[in-house]
């Protein structure tokens, strides 16, 4: 079983590879996969003729008490021959049915497979939860397959609907299966079954597991996705109306209805649902004049049939479902590729310009009529001995259904007298010589595989019907644990009961139906249009748009001011009531530390003076001083990592700031003191008040030992480590580390997507072409001390020393000699100390997030001393490679301690000796922090990239004047908005 | 495939790389020694810059004498400048005074230049590589002993600078004797 679903996983993965070195052929050689599990379904039939079940158990996810667990059983083993075998044929019938030029084929046979497989995993599953996860699986590959025709607007509209429909019952159906397994105390389905849980949240949960079968099986009032994915190649068409997708819902049903069919929720569920598709399918099909859309309707139609009768709570009534379900599979699919090969030969499927393609195509005409006979109901064919054996149901179970018997009786005779009006017509027009139709459509008599695969399912469809006591035998085991009634019987000819006078009845009226219906096609749809389903999911989707673009022109603003005073407004209102009623006194004791006070002076004159300030670079310099006062406040107290993690941050973030404002305007933007102003000065007041608060109160309230007392011994006993802050970092809460990486990254990426309009890749000459560059960069500026830079004389010893790569690209009024030595001598330096802060920092302050800032600094440096050749000479990596290897080496960390057999993230101590180094010790935990360490130079080297040189490049390209052209950067909330 | 090839090595950044990763680590181990060497080659491979055109000598005797005085300028002038910002009734009076160095290297030009910068009081404006002039503002000139005091200040830290690590080649050049 296992090793079935590995088969198709495999051939799913090589199906690209064979599709592009077989071409179409690959199909015929993947339709060995689903035919394997057929032929496996084949030779478990002698288990499952002695009933029993083969159970195979694999150990999964342990702590949520979840095995993987497959079973075959009767029900089981017609799904698997269903999917299997029908599947192979349809395979089959790809190679050649699309053209060997059509492109994308490698993508739709490793989909096909893998939605084969995927089936197959479905109606095997013995566990709920496993089952969903394969239910939702069959739900994506159908969404790509519908879509396959991506660059069809019909096609892609479709794949949305389908997945849509199919996903919201899904969800429904995972709510319906945890209450459902809350309530059963175990989500396997025999445990279930074999002790049915009641009452009122079981029928909910029932109710909900409904509706995620019921959208499945395209019923009322989820049908209408179905028609639409007609959109899909033929093959498609066939595979998911036949044998799988749809027929999931069923299998749910077939499967559930042992344990539940007797509650009244799911009879009402059940029955006014089915009752109602049978006819609305059934009208509509009739309708149509697209031969694909007949076979849609008609499956609709069907549907409701085999979904009221697996869903009844009798057994005579599973066994006709079962029967039909087989025969339905058959005769559906043999349609579906004979459309296929009427559409591929003659190029349309519109009944009205089709003629005389029974003349010109015998063989599938009689294929054709071989499918439709089955359809409708004809002896001998596996259909007839289904509807027989359903009619036989319904009436002998008359007594036991009232009062609702008659009605049933008489919607199901007329849905297959509907079945019967729509399936002639369906032959007729897709093969009939009609009047006043030119027959004049050029037809090519289509190859042998294409109509092999139609022709083995007609004959299988009689083969079957042929030995009604062996399928009787095959499928009894599982009807036989419905609740209600006695088994009954399939049979070819059971005498004149009055099921055959039903049947006789119905094929009166169908006939007639059929042949009038030209008068039938005048006549109005009775079916209200504001209850069409399809009607109604347009409208709640367009609501739904509706609603979010009205909600995000009302939340995301983006103003900057706005959402900055919902999250102040939000804080203040959530914690102020607490430091209300809060009872502790308010510490306001700082200490006597001289330092610590000069420190807090100055932050407080810097705050006020940024708040004053008009001049951009000065609020900044000044909201720095705070930043490096509170780094020094930290040292005081003891937080040397802390501290120089606070200086490194203020350091870059002071540097971006500049590169930033080289672009804003000098002063800030004057304003008049609106009302708008005073509200954010009162919001920001009250902030600023609730954070002093904060402050004094809260180190007061604690009433338990804190927990950091215990950290120290624990850092070093479990984490290895005596800096206790990098091991929390690394080790105690490396998931928040991995995530924070992860959020890192992507801001890296949106900060360089924004300012990048172009594309990413800067242009990066080649260290020899420097010289072509020479004194380039910035050259268009006017120079304002360019008379002091004349040379002593004319026999003064001239300078060529290049200190940096790419110094000399610069224009000389751009460029510091002084900064070019001293950058020159300190980089090596800088480079070392970082090495040393993320080797020792797990005992030492530092760490890889303070190294990283090192080098950052240091690249920085190097980029403000020689321009950005210089950048591109100092980081020859892309920031992207840095930022993906980074997160890649830190993730690999954490997977590679499962591999060595311990947790997600535990980190090892490794001992060893070595010569001329003596003993060492490593803590595995360092290879994350190398990973924290590369996004950090990958985020600072991005926003140089961007925020820096991209800059730069924009400003060095010159108008027609010769004049440097800035484009100034937009400031928040003038993005261009896009209608929705 | 590009042809794998080694970049010169300095021996003496490989030296001041050690030195700097021993005095980090604090420990003289004979491992450390050798870890901070090829940390010092590795970094120089991996990271390249230009090589130093550095062709002095280090005099042990005048690099200490320039750490010593630059020691006692850094502390007479921040008691001057303590004392200029002290008293309210002074009105410093800036000025920028341009100092045409005579040496032809821009590390004597730089060392004089962050020396300068270094002390409390006086701050390089601008450095001009072409000319090797440097612009130095002051803070209050009359208080710190006048305009051509400050020039012969600035001249004399070059002179220092170039003693203790210039070449005698270079010395003559620049018209010093040591």
């Amino acid at each position: 079983m296992l090793q079935l679903l590995i088969a198709h996983l495999a051939a799913a993965l090589a199906a690209p590879a064979l599709v592009r070195w077989l071409g179409r052929r690959a199909f015929l050689l993947l339709a060995a996969v689903p035919a394997a599990s057929a032929v496996w379904a084949l030779t478990e039939t002698g288990s499952v003729l002695d009933g029993a079940e083969s159970i195979i158990r694999i150990p999964w996810v342990a702590a949520l008490d979840l095995d993987l667990v497959f079973r075959v059983d009767a029900l089981s083993w017609l799904l698997v021959l269903m999917v299997g075998g029908i599947g192979s044929g349809v395979l089959i019938y790809s190679s050649r049915y699309f053209s060997s030029r059509s492109t994308d084929l490698g993508r739709f046979a490793a989909v096909f497979v893998g939605f084969a497989g995927a089936m197959l995993g479905l109606v095997t599953s013995e566990n709920l939860v496993q089952l969903y996860i394969f239910w939702e699986l069959t739900t994506v590959f159908s969404y790509l397959l519908i879509g396959h025709y991506s660059d069809r607007v019909t096609s892609r509209r479709a794949a949305m609907k389908a997945i849509l429909v199919t996903t919201l019952g899904g969800l429904a159906m995972l709510a319906g299966i945890v209450v459902l397994g809350q309530e059963a105390g175990t989500y396997e389905l025999s445990s279930i079954l074999a002790n049915p849980p009641v009452g009122t949240a079981t029928a909910t949960a029932i109710a909900l597991i409904l509706v995620g079968a019921v959208s499945k099986s395209a019923l009322i009032p989820f049908h209408f996705w179905l028609p639409a994915a007609m959109a899909a190649p033929t093959p498609v068409s066939a595979y998911l109306h036949a044998a799988a997708m749809v027929k999931a819902g069923v299998y749910l049903v077939a499967r559930l209805a042992p344990g539940f069919s007797t509650l009244p929720i799911w009879q009402a569920i059940i029955g006014v649902l089915a009752l109602l598709t049978i006819v609305h399918g059934g009208v509509r099909a009739l309708r149509q004049s697209d031969l694909k859309l007949i076979l849609a309707f008609s499956t609709v139609s069907q549907l409701g049939m085999l979904i009221l009768l697996v869903g009844s709570p009798f057994q005579a009534g599973a066994l006709a479902g079962m029967a039909l379900l087989g025969a339905h599979a058959l005769f559906k699919a043999c349609l579906f590729l004979v459309v296929g090969i009427v559409d591929a030969t003659t190029g349309t499927r519109d009944l009205n310009l089709l003629s005389g393609i029974g003349r010109r195509m015998p063989v599938t005409a009689v294929i054709g009529a071989l499918g439709v006979a089955s359809m409708i109901g004809v002896a001998p064919f596996a259909g007839y001995v289904a509807k027989e054996a359903a009619l036989e149901a319904i009436i002998d179970g008359q007594a036991a259904l009232a009062p609702f018997g008659m009605p049933i009786l008489v919607i199901f005779a007329l849905g297959s007298a509907l079945t019967i009006a729509y399936g002639l017509r369906f032959w007729w027009g897709a093969f009939a010589t009609k009047r006043g139709v030119t027959a004049s459509l050029e037809v090519v008599r289509p190859p042998l595989l294409l109509v092999a695969p139609p022709m083995a399912m007609a004959l299988a469809g009689i083969a079957t019907a042929l030995l009604p006591g062996l399928g009787e035998t095959l499928l009894t085991p599982h009807a036989g644990s419905y609740p209600l009634g006695e088994p009954g019987h399939l049979a070819i000819w059971t005498g004149f009961t009055p099921a055959f006078l039903v049947t006789l009845g119905a094929f009166a009226v169908g006939g007639t139906v059929f042949l009038a219906r030209r008068h039938l096609s005048r006549m109005a749809f009775p079916w209200p249009e504001q209850w069409d389903g399809d009607r109604i999911y347009r409208n709640t989707l367009r609501r739904v748009d509706q609603a979010a673009a009205a909600i995000t022109t009302v939340v995301q603003r983006g103003s900057l001011p706005f959402y900055l005073g919902v999250l102040f407004l939000v804080a203040i209102v959530g914690a102020a009531p607490g430091l209300f009623r809060s009872t502790v006194g308010a510490n306001l004791w700082f200490g006597t530390d001289l330092i610590v006070i000069a420190a807090s002076v100055a932050i407080v004159a810097a705050t006020v003076l940024v708040v004053r300030a008009r001049r951009r670079v000065k609020a900044v310099v000044l909201a720095g001083i705070t930043g490096y006062s509170t780094a020094l406040i930290f040292l005081i107290y003891g937080a040397p990592d802390l501290a120089l993690t606070q200086v490194l941050v203020e350091t870059v973030t002071l540097v971006v700031f500049m590169l930033v404002l080289r672009r804003l305007p000098v002063y800030f933007s004057d304003r008049p003191l609106a009302a708008s102003r005073w509200v954010r000065l009162s919001i920001a007041s009250m902030l600023g008040l609730l954070v002093a608060a904060l402050a004094v109160i809260v180190p007061q309230s604690r009433v338990h030992d804190p927990i950091s007392d215990r950290i120290p011994t624990a850092a070093v006993e479990l984490g290895g480590g005596k800096n206790v802050v990098n091991v929390i970092l690394v080790d105690t809460r490396a998931w928040d580390t991995l995530g924070e990486i992860s959020v890192l990254l992507a801001a890296a990426t949106g900060v360089a997507s924004l300012i990048f309009l172009r594309h990413r890749s800067t242009e990066r000459p080649r260290p020899g072409s420097l010289e072509d560059v020479k004194a380039t960069l910035g050259a268009a500026e006017p120079d304002p001390i360019g008379n002091l830079r004349q040379p002593r004389s004319a026999d003064a010893p001239t300078r060529k020393a290049n200190w940096l790569v790419a110094g000399m690209t610069l224009a000389p009024h751009r460029r510091s000699v002084i900064l070019e030595v001293a950058v020159r001598f300190l980089y090596h330096t800088m480079i070392v100390f970082a090495v040393f802060l993320l080797v020792s920092g797990h005992n030492a302050p530092g760490g890889g997030f303070v190294a990283g800032l090192v080098v950052g600094i240091a690249i920085t440096a190097r980029y403000l001393a020689g321009g950005r050749y210089e950048l591109s000479a100092a980081a020859p990596l892309q920031p992207a490679f840095l930022l993906g290897m980074g997160l890649f080496i830190a993730g690999s960390t954490a997977l590679a301690s499962m591999i060595f057999g311990g947790e997600i993230l535990e980190s090892a101590i490794l001992h060893w000796t070595m010569p001329v180094f003596g003993e060492i010790k490593l803590v595995t935990s360092l290879f994350f922090d190398i990973g924290v360490f590369m996004v950090v130079i990958g985020l600072l080297l991005d926003i140089l990239r961007s925020l820096g040189a991209e800059l730069d490049h924009q400003g060095d390209v010159l108008d027609e004047d010769g004049e440097p052209v800035r484009q100034a950067l937009e400031p928040a909330g003038t993005i261009e908005r896009r209608e929705p | 495939m590009r042809r794998l090839r080694f970049r010169r090595i300095s021996w003496g950044t490989v030296f001041w790389v050690a030195l700097v990763w021993v005095l980090l680590w604090g420990d003289f181990h004979p491992g450390n020694i050798f870890a901070g060497a090829l940390i010092g080659i590795v970094v120089q491979e991996v990271l390249p810059l230009p090589r130093v055109p550095y062709s002095g000598r280090i005099h042990p005797f005048y690099l200490f004498k320039l750490v010593v005085r630059f020691f006692v300028d850094l502390f007479v002038a921040s008691f001057q400048l303590a004392a200029i910002a002290l008293n309210p009734r002074r009105l410093p009076r800036g000025a920028v005074i341009g100092v045409q160095t005579r040496s032809a290297s821009d590390l004597y030009l730089t060392l004089t230049a962050q020396i300068t910068t270094l002390v409390p009081g006086s701050v390089v404006v601008e450095a001009i590589r072409s000319n090797g002039m440097l612009y130095v503002h002051f803070i209050d000139v009359d208080f710190q002993g006048g305009i051509e005091a400050m020039k012969q200040g600035v001249l004399a830290t070059e002179e220092r600078v170039m003693r203790a690590i210039a070449s005698d080649e270079e010395l003559e050049q620049a018209g010093i004797t040591r």
